[in-house]
């Protein structure tokens, strides 16, 4: 912020002393030049450099008073367009809002809906198999193949992600440095062996962060992210299986996946934890459509999903 | 005095006014408004240097409205506009800022 323009314009490059800062100059004129050029040469023109405090010929003042005034223009229109147009976002905003609130609490209610006729659909599907004693049969198959919720004694295991896994680079080989990076990540390969050897050690019903697991469910991944039926997980990962809560667990202990779980919790931090819990709920499976039925003439048939 | 008298017609007519802004130049009122503000800053300190000058002041204030918004026009055109004005409004900002503490050091003698 030199206060003597003309040095500033008169300084040459000087071979002997390069300046430190040359290859900021950029930065540095934008620094040093806050004011225009053109102040200190018409000055310097005039012959009165340091003196011309106001314009005093009539012209010279119009002139100063026509810029502050579209300077103040300018400056008051942009005030005015400002204090105009928020009242207009704020409405479209508000409509939106409106939007996606009257859209969510309409799905909200078709969803209530489908809760509804599902259960009544069961009721009447109760009452017409009580008469045959079919009813507990039914009851039995929805739990197994996942078509009703469920709920009774069995385990809960949560399996999380190293405390310190976070990059997801990697390359090839699965489990050094695979789509999911990071070997303290708990990879699709992980859960499905720990599901299977739940299903192994007695599991009924199996759920996985809220998803319940069908004879067709898949355990997948996308990029980073873990796929039960297509719908993403986020971790920790917890696994709800219903049986006999003590049994399962210490049977899923000794099993494949309570072994390989032990060997990622050992060697890459892979965090796990397996309780018995005297109740868990596991919903029952979405998306479930009858594909296959046949007549139950010989008492061996009924309906897959 | 008349150059209150300006500001103040300048406020006036804003408000009374209160031109209906083309879509089109909407995106290009804040830099217009910084680059005001910049031309209006360093006029101040010239003139407490001693070295205003009116017709510097109008011509430098209307070209800097036109650079500036050609500048971002251009990094519209380019796909590159919010930046190059946040480009903008930062080098005139740095000059707002030193201008300012300029007439600070000028009025203040601190």
């Amino acid at each position: 912020m030199s206060r003597m323009p003309e040095k500033r314009t008169t300084r040459e490059p000087d071979a002997r002393y390069a300046r430190p800062d040359a290859s900021m100059s950029l930065l540095t004129s934008v620094m040093d030049n806050t004011l225009d050029d053109g102040y200190a040469e018409a000055a310097r023109r005039r012959g009165e450099y340091g003196t011309s405090r106001m314009p005093s010929a009539g012209r010279g003042r119009l002139v100063l008073a026509a810029g502050l005034a579209l300077a103040a223009v300018v400056i008051t229109v942009a005030g005015v367009q400002s204090h105009k147009a928020a009242p207009t976002l704020a409405k479209e905003r508000q409509e939106l809002v409106d939007r996606i609130n009257t859209a969510g609490s309409s799905a909200d209610r078709l969803q209530r809906d489908i809760e509804r006729l599902r259960s009544r659909v069961a009721t009447a599907q109760q009452q017409a198999l009580r008469s045959t004693g079919e009813d507990v049969r039914l009851q039995e198959l929805g739990v197994l193949s996942g078509t009703l919720a469920a709920s009774g004694p069995g385990v809960k295991l949560v399996v999380d992600d190293a405390a310190d896994a976070g990059g997801t680079e990697g390359g090839t080989d699965p489990r050094e440095a695979g789509g999911f990076g990071n070997s303290g990540r708990v990879r699709d390969h992980d859960l499905q062996l720990v599901v299977n050897s739940l299903w192994e050690s007695g599991a009924e019903a199996v759920s996985v962060n809220g998803q319940r697991l069908t004879a067709l469910s898949a355990i997948r991944a996308a990029g980073d992210a873990i796929l039960v039926d297509n719908r993403p997980l986020v971790p920790p990962y917890t696994v709800l299986a219903i049986g006999d809560g003590k049994q399962l667990a210490a049977g899923f202990r000794d099993s494949v996946g309570g072994r390989y779980l032990k060997l990622l919790q050992d060697n890459y931090g892979i965090r796990a934890n397996i309780s018995a819990q005297g109740n868990v709920d596991v919903p029952a499976a979405t998306g479930v459509t009858l594909r296959y039925a046949s007549p139950d003439g010989a008492g061996t048939g009924g309906a897959t999903p | 005095m008349i150059a209150v008298l300006g500001l103040v017609i300048g406020v006036v007519v804003g408000l009374v006014v209160q031109p209906e802004v083309p879509d089109a130049v909407v995106p290009y009122l804040p830099i217009a408004v910084v680059a005001a503000l910049d031309a209006v800053f360093g006029g101040l300190r010239a003139m407490l240097d001693g070295i205003f000058d009116d017709k510097v002041f109008v011509v430098s204030f209307l070209s800097n409205v036109v650079v500036a918004a050609l500048i971002v026009f251009l990094g519209d055109q380019l796909g590159v506009g919010s930046q190059l004005s946040t480009g903008v409004v930062v080098v005139l900002g740095i000059r707002i800022f030193s201008n300012a503490a300029a007439i600070r050091r000028h009025v203040f003698r601190a």
